[in-house]
């Protein structure tokens, strides 16, 4: 924007300039030391922390008894379209995970108002918190959160022990560059804004599941 | 006093007889209390987190200008504007323009203080826009015509009753108190507008320096369909929410959610870097940062209180607050409440007007024990009524009070003399049963306390007696 | 003997002479000599909270001078104690009594910071046969870290129960002029302190700072309430022989 057209800018700028001429203390360390607890095994934490936030975490032993998982969800649910991430692997498994429904791949827009289910990779899978790390890559915007019932098929190899790893992989695997969007997504979408009590499925996702083997077929 | 001085104490004074409105914060800071031990107790060691927070927001806070610049330079190389406005009235009419010139009917809305603080929705419903509130608690006290109670949870004074019966008036097809069925409802209200609107504004908790990304918090998802539904997105964010790296969330994200709710993370914490990517097929084709002054910058130029600008906007120190249980979040009649608004306000929006609010405390401290950023929170109300003093912003006769004060107390003769004085005269008006009445110039004590007994004689006076006697 | 001087609050000397006086009673109970700077009037706090930074400075100043030749000096209140320990070197700062503040802020001590951690005693001999509900005065708490020490006397009194009440680390509202200016907060706020003193069916409701004392014990009387209010150094002085 030009200077003309936002003369703030400047302004702004040489007030913090100006203001920061006359130094502030900082309050000193009174204690040093790691923060947070260790975390011991990760699939262990993950799968206890997924108990607490209300994650469905589905642990199946293959790629087929997890693709069977989701099958069997969906199968439930009341007919409407099914929201797919446009990825080959979906690509492929999408006549088992479907079967006869309607799908719209990600790749023709944001999910239908009328979606049942949106189903997604992820980037990486957080112990810690017992969280899901998607991107813009996972299905667009929207993916995450406009169909009643998210599942995201994971794999073990995706696993880290916290967030501070999770950045780390997201950095290594150029997630915050090529992407628009990254959502660190715990449990499923709640609000305690009525009497301070715990309701599901606010406007995100009543249900959040995510269907979690090792990589082999 | 100011009118604003007048409304408070006439509010606080009908809130402080309120025993309902005090039993449903009670009832809500109890819940609080109990989610905010559990999740403390995931932290190995909690001070050195606060102190960790502390050093953060101390470098970046101490170098805005450096991280202002690398956030912007980031956010255009994705594609993305970056607006800096000096006031509320800039950010208002960058915002307005922005939507008259796109045509926008129907904005979606996700919580903003700062949105608050500039009376942003007011300005663009003056343009025969709808804006619709989507964060449950802020839907329901739009629906009442009421700003929010506290940052977090800005219905916490409304029980489910209460809720209900506002639904059924104004959403029309509800006939319920049960949470779970006024939540579908709200949801249900939600949707035709998340998937009509044009615009989606949002706030940011923290803007991340390094990767130009917006980092927004919430527990319902409403955020995230609002930068994923409509063609335009804007963020409006004061300029204290730089952080420098994607890193630091590791620990902001958690420390948030700890002090705020209780909760180990919130549901979505969702980043944003610009509008929707060229290799992407959902998201908006537009994005605009608001950054916004309105008074920072004279915060940032007191090096005393300069790490008032290090907070996160957790709520914290609302919760623990004896004052804030006591009169709520209304009573203050600003946008930021609870001890933290109480040190902000004289300075965003003038000592003239609201050094009250600063005056408004006992002091307990228990703000400052909790802040997850270490503010120093209640000794920054003191602070603030030196600076009233010193502005001459205060009524004379306090200031003549105080003289006095001091006089007396530079002689132990005068205080013993007047001090005796004093207590004779209150005994007579005691005695008389005067207490309480316009001849007791202690009136504004007994009016909340049962009438103190007056001793015969001074501890100065009886010391004396007892070493006369020794000799 | 070693010996201690005595920083009796402005209000104590006034209004509740009786804790200072079962404060001296007790350091000579344990064998300290004890000593009353007689020109000694008042901390500062007053002006100091109100934002009359220029006349608490000189009541500063003045109490540096009162105190310059004493040891270590007992104060029955975490209040004033505060003041001067934490708060005068700030309020200090730039002026030639600074360095000499600051190191008199070390040599003054709330009364049961002193017998625990300076005195190192805990059992003074007391003996008091009551229920008693303590009250975490926020100065004492927060600014001086006191939670046990005052605890640790109480459970070595002799015939004394101690109840911990409910939300005991929540003001009670007194604030010093905030009592005056917002006296219907503080009304409350004590008010809810009251309520919960009540809630413990004690007997008597103890604390280390007067000035707290007094604001709840008008509003316990104001309630007709069952439960008395008594400083902490009262319950110490408190004997078989001689109770209180």
């Amino acid at each position: 924007m030009a200077q003309s057209e936002n003369p703030g800018r400047e302004a702004i700028l040489s007030r913090i300039r100006t203001a920061l001429t006359k130094p502030a203390t900082s309050h000193p360390a009174k204690t040093t030391g790691d923060i947070f607890f260790p975390i011991g095994d990760a699939l262990e934490r993950f799968q206890k922390e997924c108990g607490t936030n209300n994650t469905e975490c589905l642990l199946t032993d293959s790629l087929s008894a997890s693709t069977a998982a989701i099958a069997e969800i969906i199968s439930a649910l009341p007919s409407g379209p099914i929201f797919l991430q446009d990825a080959p692997i979906l690509r492929r498994l999408a006549p088992i995970l479907v079967s006869d429904r309607k799908v719209q791949w990600s790749t023709e827009g944001l999910p239908a108002e009328e979606s049942q289910a949106a189903i997604t990779l992820a980037e990486t899978l957080v112990a810690a918190t017992g969280s899901v790390f998607a991107s813009a890559a996972c299905g667009g915007r929207g993916a995450a959160v406009v169909a009643p019932t998210h599942i995201v098929l994971a794999f073990t190899d995706q696993l880290v022990p916290d967030l501070e790893a999770a950045f780390a992989r997201l950095y290594q695997n150029g997630a915050p560059q090529k992407n628009s969007m990254l959502v660190l997504i715990t449990g499923s979408s709640r609000t305690a804004d009525i009497e301070k009590i715990l309701v599901m499925g606010a406007h995100g996702p009543r249900r959040f599941v995510v269907a979690l083997s090792p990589r082999a077929e | 006093m100011t009118t604003a001085a007048q409304d408070f104490l006439r509010s606080a004074a009908e809130k402080s007889a309120n025993l309902t409105h005090r039993h449903i914060l009670r009832k809500g800071i109890d819940t609080y209390n109990s989610a905010v031990t559990r999740g403390l107790s995931r932290f190995m060691n909690w001070e050195a987190a606060r102190q960790k927070c502390h050093e953060i927001k101390f470098e970046t806070i101490n170098h805005l200008d450096r991280y202002l610049l690398e956030f912007e330079q980031h956010v255009k190389e994705r594609g993305g504007h970056v607006f800096w406005a000096q006031n509320g009235e800039d950010a208002r009419k960058y915002i307005a323009d922005l939507a008259k010139r796109h045509n926008v009917r129907t904005i979606v809305k996700s919580k903003s203080m700062v949105t608050e603080e500039i009376h942003l929705a007011a300005a663009l419903e003056a343009q025969d826009i709808k804006v619709f509130e989507t964060d449950l608690g802020e839907f329901i006290v739009q629906l009442r015509g009421e700003p929010p109670y506290h940052i977090l949870t800005p219905a916490m004074h409304l029980t489910r009753d209460d809720i209900a019966a506002l639904f059924k008036e104004k959403l029309g097809d509800v006939d319920t108190n049960d949470p779970g069925e006024l939540v579908a409802a709200a949801r249900r209200a939600l949707r035709k507008a998340f998937f009509s609107a044009e615009m989606g504004i949002t706030g940011a908790n923290f803007l991340v320096a390094e990767s130009g990304m917006i980092a927004i918090t919430t527990n319902e998802g409403n955020a995230d369909l609002g930068v994923s539904l409509p063609k335009i997105h804007v963020a409006v964010a004061g300029i204290e929410k730089v952080i420098p790296r994607m890193q630091d969330l590791a620990l902001f994200w958690p420390m948030v959610a700890t002090s705020g709710t209780g909760q180990p993370i919130s549901c979505y914490n969702t980043l944003i870097g610009g509008p929707r990517a060229p290799n992407e097929f959902a998201g908006p084709e537009e994005f605009h940062v608001v950054l916004l002054d309105n008074g920072r910058t004279d915060l940032l130029a007191d090096p005393e209180q300069r790490d008032v600008l290090h907070c996160i906007r957790c709520g914290a120190c609302l919760n623990v607050c004896p004052v804030y249980r006591t009169i709520g979040g209304h009573t203050y009649g600003t946008t930021y409440s609870g001890p933290i608004g109480s040190v902000l306000t004289p300075h965003l929006r003038g000592i003239h007007e609201f050094n009250h609010l600063s005056y408004a405390s006992s002091l307990c401290g228990a703000c400052t024990d909790v802040c997850p950023v270490k503010i120093d929170l209640h000794h920054h109300l003191l602070h603030n009524r030196r600076n009233a003093v010193t502005a001459h912003e205060r009524p004379g006769s306090e200031g003549s009070e105080f003289k006095m004060f001091r006089w007396v107390m530079q002689s132990s003769a005068r205080l013993a003399a007047s001090g005796a004085i004093g207590r004779m005269t209150m005994r007579a008006i005691y005695a008389l049963g005067l207490a309480g009445t316009f001849f007791d110039p202690t009136r504004k004590w007994t009016k909340m306390h049962a009438a103190p007994k007056i001793p015969r004689e001074s501890f100065r006076a009886q010391w004396k007696h007892a070493q006369v006697e020794k000799k | 003997m070693p010996k201690v001087s005595l920083f009796i609050p402005c209000f104590v000397d006034q209004l509740t002479p009786e804790v200072g006086l079962d404060m001296v009673k007790v350091l000579r109970r344990i064998g300290y000599d004890v000593d009353f700077p007689e020109n000694q009037t008042c901390c500062g706090q007053p002006a100091f909270n109100s934002g009359y930074w220029n006349d608490a400075r000189v009541l500063a100043e003045r109490f540096v001078d009162v105190f310059r030749s004493s040891e270590n000096i007992i104060c029955p209140s975490g209040s004033c104690t505060t003041m001067v320990r934490n708060f005068y070197p700030e309020l200090l700062a730039s002026t030639p009594k600074h360095d000499e503040a600051t190191k008199l802020g070390q040599r003054v001590f709330e009364f049961s910071e002193f017998l625990i951690k300076v005195a190192k005693v805990s059992d003074v001999g007391a003996s008091f046969p009551h229920r008693v509900a303590y009250h975490d005065a926020c100065h004492a708490l927060r600014e001086l870290h006191l939670k046990n020490e005052p605890r640790e006397l109480l459970k070595h009194v002799r015939n004394l129960e101690l109840v911990e009440m409910p939300y005991s680390e929540d003001c009670c509202g007194f604030g010093g002029t905030f009592a005056i200016k917002f006296n219907m907060i503080s009304g409350a706020m004590g008010d809810t302190k009251a309520g919960n003193a009540e809630k413990t069916s004690a007997e008597f409701l103890t604390s280390t700072d007067p000035s707290c004392l007094m604001h709840i014990d008008g509003i316990l009387r104001q309630r007709k309430s069952n439960v008395r209010t008594i400083h902490l150094a009262q319950i110490l002085a408190s004997t078989a022989e001689a109770p209180r």
